[in-house]
């Protein structure tokens, strides 16, 4: 194994934690607007 | 590409979308295009199964095809690590994913429709902040495509090959 190659393991390693973050911050919005999609509490009677 | 398995030959196809005849029609067009012979269009679509099912190994001119059609998965790698099979899927798959995300603009559309119904779950202002963070992760994944792309000597992408939206 050489060092491009420990290098280009580090990088996808990398790359699938960021990938990761942004699909769970996404999923979070978009579970967000599903619960929103009820009446709104604040709404005034 | 001693080490690929069998299941590694269906991954690395289902990876493309292709069925077992396409896969069958890229092989013999990689074969067509070095000159080579290789078995006939209803002989692979018998082979392609029982290799991927591990009943029978591809001989090393199939393997070489293989390689030749995976280029973009396998391409750039020294042989050693081609054959880290995991590895090369693992390549593809994360590739894939961040080609799926959404781009900046749809994130902050979601931040928008989330802010508009607001919910006793998040404040505004972590609303704000998860959609922040969500798009300073976006530009990492595309910051680590390039080095990939560059560490691969492919042509550079970067942002193009994230999401759909960072246009």
């Amino acid at each position: 194994m050489n060092a491009r190659e420990d290098e280009i393991r580090r990088v996808v390693a990398e790359l699938d934690v960021h990938v990761a973050e942004v699909e769970a911050s996404v999923a979070v919005l978009k579970a967000l607007l599903a619960d929103g999609e009820g009446p709104r509490e604040e709404d005034p009677r | 590409m001693t080490d690929v398995t069998s299941q590694t030959l269906r991954l690395w196809r289902e990876s493309k979308g292709w069925d077992v005849p396409r896969m069958a029609r890229e092989l013999r067009k990689a074969a067509r295009d070095s000159g080579e012979d290789v078995a006939a269009h209803h002989g692979l679509v018998k082979m392609i199964p029982q290799w991927e099912r591990g009943n029978r190994a591809p001989r090393e001119r199939y393997r070489l095809l293989y390689l030749k059609v995976f280029e973009d998965i396998a391409g750039g790698l020294s042989p050693a690590m081609a054959s880290g099979a995991e590895y090369v899927v693992r390549l593809a798959a994360v590739r894939s994913r961040a080609a799926s995300l959404p781009g900046p603009g749809q994130i902050r559309a979601l931040e928008a429709a989330a802010l508009a119904r607001p919910r006793k779950t998040m404040t505004p202002a972590e609303i704000r902040a998860l959609a922040a963070e969500s798009i300073a992760s976006l530009h990492q994944v595309a910051g680590k495509l390039a080095e990939l792309s560059a560490l691969l000597g492919e042509d550079e992408v970067g942002e193009d090959e994230v999401g759909e939206g960072t246009s």
